[in-house]
């Protein structure tokens, strides 16, 4: 690794944090306007076309509030809170490959010549993406609970205690609906799965090959119960409606961002849509082909360049770029379910989500890790 | 060079916040001390390139247990608890016994660990899936009844557990 990889990945991590931060501004406009839509209002319209300037004005709004501590808070948690609130979303995303690596070649910079590097266009290839992304969500259950404490209030602190009583009560069925996913593949290697989905649907049953052309070999035709139970278990995992128990404002006025104004409110924002993105992320890779466009296969997609593009570097990288599109097409399908979600569903009752998560989505998960076993097993034998 | 900056850097926060955790009186922030440490010990886990421990160790100790005890934590005034605990002759005995019999115990395992440590056949670090399989395997095979027992441990907490709350009539106590 030399100087100028470091300076890659670091310049790498800093845009891909930056992806995230500028995707929260628009995210709160679809939600907004989507809201409006869903409701048959207007929305926000007036500030510049559609109401997109809107987004610059809350921003303005967000730095220039007065700043506010509560007098009996802890102000060293409080301040800490919206920090760490940042931290899992942003960590998370880094393990998303978001498309296929291209080549830069070798070229001269300050009288030293470096290259030819391989990029992927993902912070970090990380060998087991999934339990690294699984472990870096599990920290987000602390920024909830020291706001919750730290603020000094009771409705915080009732939030902040729903939110790790939530965390509790829905991390297994997540972990286990995933389960099936990691078998299905044999791998825990976010591009693995990816590459594993490409083409047409085929399978092995009874050592008969089974071929599905019309249908993509996505692994939502293989895990149609682990899908459902991992797309509720985001729900829970990025406290939104139906689960947005610690902040449900008909009851504890905001929950644990009561005493949060400004900016520090704002990042408690950023974390909370960083787990969206991270959540639709995971299940286009998990369910929905990752980058792969349906019906085209990788090597279509790069003889179809060729016919209009030539060059060693530049054909990898326009398929990847095309690629790139694909994936952010199909999870801002996913963003927007989960908006659609929030202003359709109303709010489940507290113990209807403790109940949800242990006598539901837990045992579903673990009889849909049994009948993975059985297919796999099915597949296999002659 | 980066290897050994991390790691210096990682042992740091580890042991810092270990210290911490002993030594902070606040009990909120002692436990949020022992998570920070546990997410240490995870990062360290992760630049030896064992990966497959250190999510585990952020999933179940730093994201389960932990927010867990943070959460228990924070529902109790613990000053009477903590001034009961910190004063007394007989206390300051016990405590000291105790840290000299703990410290002595880790040096042991400590001294007597280095003349096991050999060259080791570490298991080929570009094939973690595999190398998870031969885990899982050797967990089914040679370590079952270790791994049952285990099981049988947890369930029995939890029973105890239920058993306690019951008792007292739990959340629904009049």
């Amino acid at each position: 690794m030399d100087r100028m990889e470091i300076f890659i990945n670091t310049v790498k991590i800093v845009v891909i944090f930056l992806m995230m931060i500028q995707v929260v501004p628009l995210l709160v406009w679809v939600e907004r306007r989507g809201s409006a839509f869903i409701q048959h209002r207007f929305g926000p319209n007036r500030v510049g076309p559609l109401g997109l300037l809107q987004l610059l004005a809350d921003a303005v709004k967000f730095i220039n509030k007065e700043e506010f501590v509560p007098a009996a808070s802890n102000r060293v948690l409080f301040y800490l809170a919206p920090i760490l609130a940042l931290l899992p979303g942003m960590l998370a995303v880094l393990a998303i490959p978001f498309s296929t690596p291209f080549g830069i070649p070798s070229f001269e910079f300050m009288g030293s010549s470096y290259g030819p590097y391989t990029l992927q266009v993902q912070g970090a290839e990380i060998p087991l993406g999934i339990i690294y992304i699984f472990g870096v969500s599990s920290l987000a259950a602390y920024p909830v609970l020291l706001a919750g404490w730290a603020s000094s209030n009771k409705y915080s602190l009732m939030g902040g205690l729903r939110a790790s009583a939530q965390t509790i009560s829905y991390e297994l069925g997540l972990g286990m609906s995933v389960v099936g996913v990691m078998m299905l593949y044999g791998t825990f290697h976010l591009n693995d799965m990816i590459a594993a989905q490409e083409g047409l649907l085929a399978f092995r049953f009874f050592g008969n090959e089974i071929n599905l052309p019309f249908l993509p070999n996505w692994g939502i035709f293989f895990q149609p119960i682990g899908f459902i139970l991992f797309f509720v278990c985001i729900f829970a995992e990025s406290n939104r409606l139906p689960f947005d128990l610690p902040e449900a404002e008909a009851e504890l006025v905001a929950g644990f961002h009561t005493e949060y104004s400004g900016f520090k409110m704002l990042m408690f924002y950023i974390g909370e849509y960083g787990h969206m993105i991270v959540g639709s992320a995971l299940v286009v890779i998990f369910y929905f082909g990752g980058y792969h466009i349906p019906y085209v296969s990788e090597a279509g997609l790069t003889s179809f360049v060729s016919q209009y593009f030539t060059g060693e570097y530049l054909v990898p990288f326009l398929v990847s770029f095309i690629y790139l599109h694909v994936f952010i097409l199909k999870l801002a399908l996913f963003l927007w379910i989960f908006v659609w979600v929030r202003w359709s569903l109303p709010r489940f009752r507290y113990d209807q989500l403790m109940s949800l998560g242990w006598k539901t989505l837990l045992p579903w998960s673990i009889f849909n890790m049994i009948l993975t076993t059985v297919f796999i097993y099915a597949a296999n034998a002659a | 060079m980066t290897e050994a900056i991390s790691f210096y850097l990682i042992q740091f926060i580890i042991l810092a916040s270990a210290l911490a955790v002993v030594l902070v009186p606040n009990p909120i922030y002692s436990a949020i001390s022992l998570a920070v440490s546990m997410t240490g010990i995870a990062a360290l886990f992760f630049s030896l390139e064992a990966y497959f421990i250190a999510g585990v160790q952020l999933v179940v100790y730093a994201g389960a247990v932990m927010v867990l005890f943070v959460m228990v934590v924070m529902l109790f005034d613990l000053k009477k608890e903590k001034r009961a605990f910190s004063r007394g002759t007989l206390s300051r005995v016990l405590k000291t016994t105790l840290s000299v019999l703990i410290f002595s115990m880790i040096a042991g395992a400590l001294s007597m660990s280095f003349s096991e440590l050999g060259s080791g056949d570490s298991i080929a670090k570009e094939d973690i899936t595999r190398s998870i399989k031969e885990l899982s395997a050797l967990l089914y095979t040679k370590y079952v009844f270790a791994f049952e027992a285990l099981a049988i441990l947890l369930v029995m907490v939890i029973v105890g557990a239920i058993a306690l709350a019951k008792a007292k009539g739990g959340t629904h106590a009049k």
